[in-house]
């Protein structure tokens, strides 16, 4: 390694909006040297991503701006470039990709062109040396067929061969930088290991520098030679990974380490042992052999039968009062559809659920109106999960009043009980979700679940789409919970590491069925299963020296159920 | 100017206001405008809008008579003071029938789908297979002229586009997890429907209301030009446009100032439309 190929001095930049200015990267200075891969870390809104669009200068609104600073990229600066200038950088000398490949990608535009679309531009090849040069692209970032797919469109592909698709674009004209920017938040563990190790061999074969922005220290440790950390848009640490890892300097970076949920924690051994569930019990729930089919659309005007898509495909399980279960699997799994059958939200074609002993296929009026009042779920998202137009208070006042057991006067002391219980504030009965951050949105969802006084609680992915930091409060306010109110939870993710923290028992789907299914701390020790074990192998784990996994998964299944579909018949099961 | 250092404090609410709420500042500004002309039509009015004083027909514009006269020798400004009422009146009436029973029947049928949704959407079809002004004037007809019979066929033929409209906002809106949520708390289908989703649903109606306003004005202004709404000799733009049509080459002054004002009506609905849009992050 020589000198830094890039060098970024106390860049700085402004928002101003309504007269007010806030500082959102606060002189941050940081070299890149060739061949390295330099984790940026920090939770949402610390600055990560503004770095790199500042470095490229494509800044999301004309309100910020550059004030200050300089980055330095083979002697030039790049901020005293004019656009003309800069367009030739950008693609040529700094490739970016980004955290969702599908509204990155142009839907309509098969990708063999995309990529060729920047190497004809940059590169001033014709359309057939370029097809050449694309399809040759196409087969480094591991397509398996690149001649082929290059007349693929983006809805033909997986979320994991769109995030390669995306790679290639952005290495189509051989930059010495690539700036990734959450590439692996939006795959699953298994796909985010593929394309981690994508990355890893782009870095040995073209001595490419990557930027590597994340929130996931796993990630970080396993893939990066240095690590900067930010907050509130100041750098709070830079160094090479094992000393950041081993010894951080600053407080934060401590606490961030803490929090990942890949660190064996005291609670989640105790969880395991304090609440054993008396298994002499009459089970909560018992699942017997489940079976959701959903129609595949389209008209089928030239089939006989309709093509069905099994989400749920023989599953049977049995949940036990008090009894904390995690759900773990792949996108496309059947967790989350497995949930709303639970919940009596999509139709069973076959098999039974019985909630407290009443079924849900035969007693269907009976049981829908126990399960309505016994049950409740978490979503999410927590923004689309809540009424944009509701405050939290009259949110939480509609379900006391609905489910009728709170009289009129009760229900405002009744929400303070709710938001006490969630630790929130109890002013923020009178705030709208949109002024709410995620993490508190979500305590708001929790809030709104236990209103009904829940026997059981299922919470599908109810942490995947917040910081680290929140998500562990978020983790530790359920395990506070289950205890408080003797819940029942039911706790579906596909990150492992959280599910080992606090869950009891485990359950591995694949493709609509159980593969695995045991104590927690049996499964992630022994699994028997390859899928588990796979699975358990591709967590990016916090320690430098375990490497990525090698080898490929079994194949995963292709099927991805529209999500209009999950609906279908929301209402007609009423 | 002042400078910014000084200024901050007078002037930055009220460019900040106007910054953000121009259009909806100024559309407000017009349709208050002639909502103020409208009430005060008797009063500010200097003439009675059907006299004729035959010393002073066709008269051009001057001190006694601002917009000039027809050929009757009725007082332009007065008439375009009094249509205004009635224009209004075409505006709003013609727009709340067709929103009120669009929005219901696009909520149903959304939000059921299946045989309901099929029911209402190829009704949707019929309604839309026919050209617009052939089906109102086909209605109107049958029940006789008169400007009752144009709000009729407008709320039998104008509902359309709103159901459509609301149809595909509770389409996506119905597989929100808040609506799942709700589901799985028990709320019924009426709540769910009106409080939870209609509500989230309606504001790109709204903002389409107020464009469909002109068109509705245009339209009522041209079926009374047809001679099949507003009937003579009570003052309406249309009519009034109708009306000088013979003498435009002599006195421009008949057509003009009526077919001003319903332009400018215009503007002041689609510029609150915009407004509101904006206001109710429609675009967002």
């Amino acid at each position: 390694m020589t000198g830094p190929v890039l060098s970024v001095r106390d860049l700085t930049a402004r928002v101003s909006i309504d007269g007010e200015t806030r500082t959102l990267i606060d002189a941050v200075s940081f070299d890149l040297c060739r061949g390295e891969i330099l984790g940026l870390v920090g939770e949402s809104g610390s600055g990560k991503s503004m770095i790199c669009r500042a470095l490229v200068k494509l800044l999301p609104s004309p309100a910020i701006a550059i004030t200050g600073g300089s980055v330095l990229l083979g002697g030039r600066d790049l901020l005293a470039l004019d656009e003309d200038v800069m367009r030739a950088v950008r693609g040529v000398e700094i490739g970016m990709i980004f955290q969702n490949p599908t509204s990155h990608l142009d839907p309509v535009m098969r990708i063999g062109d995309q990529i060729a679309e920047g190497i004809r531009y940059h590169q001033g090849f014709g359309r057939d040396q370029a097809r050449l040069a694309a399809v040759d692209i196409l087969g480094q970032v591991g397509f398996p067929h690149p001649e082929r797919q290059f007349d693929s469109y983006p809805h033909e592909l997986s979320g994991g061969m769109r995030q390669r698709a995306m790679i290639a674009i952005a290495l189509s004209c051989n930059p010495k930088i690539l700036i990734a920017d959450e590439p692996t938040t939006a795959l699953d563990v298994t796909i985010q290991a593929q394309i981690l190790r994508l990355l890893l061999d782009l870095r040995d074969k073209r001595g490419l520098s990557i930027i590597l922005i994340t929130h996931d220290l796993g990630i970080v440790a396993q893939t990066c030679d240095s690590i900067a950390v930010l907050r509130n848009g100041q750098l709070l640490e830079k160094g090479p990974k094992r000393r950041v890892l081993a010894e951080p300097q600053h407080a934060y970076t401590a606490s961030l380490l803490k929090s990942h949920p890949s660190m064996p924690e005291e609670g989640g051994v105790m969880a395991v042992t304090q609440v054993a569930p008396q298994m002499t019990a009459r089970p909560l729930l018992e699942i017997d052999d489940l079976v959701v089919r959903f129609p595949t659309p389209g008209l089928g005007l030239f089939k006989k039968g309709k093509m069905n898509i099994s989400a749920v495909n023989g599953v049977s399980l049995r949940i036990m009062p008090g009894e904390t279960v995690g759900i773990v699997g792949e996108s496309g799994s059947g967790k989350s559809t497995l949930a709303r059958a639970i919940l009596g939200l999509t139709p069973l074609t076959s098999g039974h659920i019985s909630f407290e002993g009443s079924d849900l296929a035969q007693q269907r009026r009976l049981t829908l109106a126990k399960l309505r009042t016994e049950a409740a779920m978490v979503f999410q998202d927590p923004y689309n999960a809540l009424n944009p137009r509701l405050t939290i208070g009259d949110m939480l006042a509609e379900v006391l009043a609905v489910q009728g057991n709170t009289s009129q006067v009760g229900i405002s002391n009744r929400i303070g009980e709710l938001l006490d219980l969630v630790e929130l504030d109890r002013s923020f009965a009178t705030r709208l979700p949109r002024s709410m951050s995620g993490g508190q949105c979500q305590r708001a969802g929790i809030a709104r679940a236990l209103a009904v006084n829940p026997k059981l609680i299922i919470a599908d992915e109810c942490v995947a789409a917040l910081d680290v930091t929140i998500q562990s409060q978020i983790i530790e306010l359920f395990r506070d919970l289950k205890v408080r109110m003797n819940l029942t939870l039911l706790f579906i993710a596909h990150d492992l590491a959280i599910v080992r923290n606090l869950c009891d028992r485990v359950v591995v789907m694949h493709r609509g069925e159980i593969v695995e299914e045991g104590r927690c701390n049996v499964v992630f020790a022994n699994p028997r299963h390859a899928y588990t074990a796979a699975l358990i192998s591709a967590i990016p784990d916090i320690d430098p020296d375990k490497p990525l996994p090698q080898g490929d998964l079994p194949p995963r299944s292709e099927s991805k159920t529209p999500r209009a579909l999950r609906f279908r018949s929301l209402i007609s099961t009423q | 100017m002042t400078s910014a250092a000084t200024a901050t404090r007078v002037n930055v609410p009220w460019s900040r206001f106007l910054g953000r709420h121009m259009t909806w500042t100024i559309g407000a500004g017009i349709l208050g405008l002639f909502l103020a002309v409208a009430l005060a039509a008797p009063l500010i009015a200097p003439y009675d809008p059907i006299y004729q004083d035959a010393a002073v027909r066709l008269a051009m514009p001057s001190l006694d008579h601002p917009f000039g006269t027809d050929n009757f020798g009725r007082d332009i400004l007065s008439r375009v003071i009094w249509g205004t009422r009635v224009d209004l009146q075409i505006a709003v009436i013609g727009v709340i029938f067709p929103f009120l029973i669009g929005t219901f029947i696009g909520t149903v049928a959304g939000f059921f789908g299946g045989f309901v949704d099929t029911v209402f959407m190829r009704l949707v079809d019929i309604v839309l297979a026919f050209p617009f002004l052939v089906l109102m004037l086909s209605i109107i007809a049958i029940l006789g002229p008169g400007l009752s019979s144009f709000y009729i066929a407008m709320a039998l033929v104008g509902w359309v586009s709103y159901a459509r409209l609301i149809r595909a906002q509770m389409l996506v809106l119905k597989s929100s997890d808040y609506a799942v949520a709700a589901v799985s708390l028990g709320f019924g289908r009426a709540r769910i429907m009106f409080r939870h989703l209609l509500p989230n649903a309606v504001a790109g109606s709204i903002v389409f209301s107020m464009s469909d306003a002109v068109l509705v004005l245009l339209n009522g202004a041209a079926i009374s030009y047809l001679g099949l709404g507003v009937q003579p000799p009570l003052a309406e733009w249309g009519v009034m446009v109708a009306e000088g049509q013979s003498f435009i080459t002599t006195a421009w002054w008949i057509t003009l100032f009526p077919g001003l004002s319903i332009v400018v009506l215009a503007f002041g609905f689609s510029l609150l439309g915009d407004g509101l849009g904006e206001w109710l992050g429609v675009n967002e």
